[in-house]
């Protein structure tokens, strides 16, 4: 049994802790769906590194993923208004759809068969290696220094906005790194766990602290926790009852967030 | 949690020793099939994909890596068939015992020759297989050597029985060289027909049964049908006077459905691997199948 999930447990160990933190703004920004249309950006790119027969491992392949995700970051920033009558998830919405459009638009000239397109976007957490673990765990230290250094201005940002523009910081250069580094965290978390992983790692430790816990330090480490025991009890039962292993581990999230949201309701109506 | 660690360790362990069958692992349930003729019931035997499932596309689950790590015998395609997810398990296995070049790995394209082996490898072609089209098991000729090529893998992990192999190669290929005149015979009616079939799965079978397969509702392998491309197909069948439309359990039946009512053809449901279609667990009832579909589809 270690022998298959050792490397599994390491990457569910080593790696959810930034997007635990990551997801705690995605929340408080309402942007949910934005690392799906992150993601999909991505994939847009190599889908066009593919018309022009690059080799899908090359460093010019991740640049154009990159330079999409970029481009998505600056659309999110635009139209991150103060105040607007569209709401920033339709920008999400539209951009996703249209970016998964025009990947199939793309693939239909390029002709590529899509296996190996698939495998670049969707990883299997299953099957991850040493190396891709250590490189995205690399990655991850860099973006959560660069995001403790500059902790008050990407908080204040997220959390509250008005207050961010009173204290005269460029909001939407803020807006612009943090989705920046977000497109990238996101993109490299993909290719090793696939799309509803990412996801779930995002989201679902997110809302389970802001369930139970109002200072984001407190968030923060019930989320760590409730990833850490999704990931890895996700992984056991994938492994005793034979299941897909990133879906396994969804599910056990989806079953965690619902145990949680009892315990929130009970102390809810004990407060009261 | 000691406890079910101790007892899933020691699943493989006793399979093993009790009874020293030879532990098989096919890719495709067609390897597999062949692989139970020879082995018999002296093997323990795993097979990865679904019959109902796309060969390209196949999800790993835990248990695979565990099969192919206690595996003395593992039988692949070895032609670009199962490259989107076999590799990264073998990876992940890390079996020398099934490495290739070693008897404990039976490559089922090693010596034969494959068809549509692209001159220049460009992927402008759609997903093409460089080596050459890898859905080679439905020729009944190939599958005999592929049979003779597992017995001989058998017969060199386990000597002792390496008789009851061979015999059972020999039982095979008995029964495939008296069905091949049975179903010449059904097929000679059809000699030179035109069929269409969803994706390039069929080169080896037309060439055999001397049927034409070689217009797909796809325009390139792996490539979804676009309305211009069926819009030409459905001309194409119109003037040929096309009677049958091939598909398989994973392609999507309405675009068949949808070409079927406008041209009159009839849409056949084949399937590459014994299990695919109800009725055919084993090699020789799979092409039995496919053989009394397709004539009853164009007479």
């Amino acid at each position: 049994m270690w022998e298959v999930m050792f490397w599994p447990i390491v990457a569910c160990v080593l790696l959810p802790w930034l997007l635990v933190y990551l997801g705690l703004h995605v929340v408080q920004r309402g942007i949910i769906f934005i690392d799906i249309a992150m993601a999909q950006m991505a994939s847009l790119g190599i889908c066009l590194a593919v018309l022009f027969h690059l080799d899908l491992q090359s460093w010019t392949t991740f640049g154009i993923a990159l330079g999409f995700t970029l481009v998505g970051g600056a659309v999110f920033s635009v139209t991150g208004k103060r105040s607007s009558q569209i709401p920033q998830e339709a920008v999400i919405g539209i951009s996703y759809v249209v970016a998964a459009a025009a990947a199939v638009l793309l693939l239909s000239r390029a002709a590529e068969g899509d296996e190996e397109i698939k495998n670049m976007l969707v990883g299997n957490i299953l099957l991850v290696t040493p190396h891709e673990v250590w490189k995205c765990f690399a990655l991850f230290v860099v973006v959560g220094v660069l995001h403790f250094i500059f902790r008050r201005s990407f908080l204040l940002v997220s959390f509250d906005r008005d207050g961010a523009y009173q204290k005269g910081l460029r909001v939407r250069w803020w807006d612009f790194l943090f989705y920046a580094v977000f497109g990238l965290v996101v993109t490299s978390f993909v290719r090793i766990a696939g799309v509803l992983l990412v996801f779930s790692y995002l989201i679902v430790p997110a809302v389970c602290g802001i369930n139970l816990a109002t200072r984001i330090s407190r968030r923060l480490l019930i989320g760590w926790v409730i990833a850490w025991l999704g990931g890895i009890a996700g992984l056991f039962l994938s492994f005793w009852w034979d299941l897909p292993s990133g879906a396994a581990i969804v599910c056990t999230f989806g079953a965690i967030l619902i145990l949680i949201s009892f315990i929130g309701l009970a102390r809810h109506r004990g407060a009261r | 949690m000691k406890r079910i660690l101790l007892l899933l360790a020691a699943i493989p362990a006793c399979s093993f020793s009790a009874h020293a069958k030879i532990n098989v692992v096919a890719t495709l349930p067609d390897f597999g099939s062949l692989a139970r003729e020879i082995g018999g019931d002296k093997i323990n035997l795993v097979v990865l994909a679904k019959a109902t499932e796309d060969p390209h596309f196949v999800d790993a689950r835990p248990s695979f890596v565990v099969s192919l790590r206690n595996a003395d015998v593992l039988i692949d395609g070895g032609a670009e068939l199962e490259l989107g997810w076999l590799p990264p398990l073998l990876q992940n296995a890390r079996n020398p015992k099934i490495e290739i070049g070693k008897p404990g790995r039976v490559q089922a394209s090693q010596g034969i020759r494959l068809m549509n082996v692209p001159a220049n490898v460009t992927r402008a072609a759609g997903d093409v297989h460089a080596l050459g089209n890898p859905h080679f098991t439905v020729d009944p000729i190939i599958a005999k050597a592929i049979a003779q090529h597992i017995a001989q893998s058998f017969s060199a992990l386990d000597p002792a029985d390496a008789a009851f192999y061979e015999a059972n190669y020999k039982k095979f290929e008995a029964t495939i060289n008296a069905k091949l005149q049975e179903w010449g015979a059904a097929m000679s009616p059809f000699k030179g027909q035109q069929v269409v079939a969803y994706h390039d799965s069929w080169p080896y079978f037309a060439h055999r049964f001397g049927v034409n397969i070689d217009i797909f509702l796809e325009p390139k392998p792996g490539i979804p049908p676009s309305p211009s491309h069926l819009t030409e197909v459905i001309a194409q069948m119109k003037a040929q006077k096309v009677k049958a439309i091939i598909v398989e359990p994973f392609h999507d039946r309405r675009i068949a459905e949808k070409v079927a009512s406008a041209t009159g053809a009839k849409v056949v449901e084949f399937s590459q691997f014994p299990g695919g279609l109800p009725g055919t667990d084993s090699y020789v009832k799979l092409i039995d199948t496919l053989v009394s579909r397709l004539a009853a589809a164009l007479k």
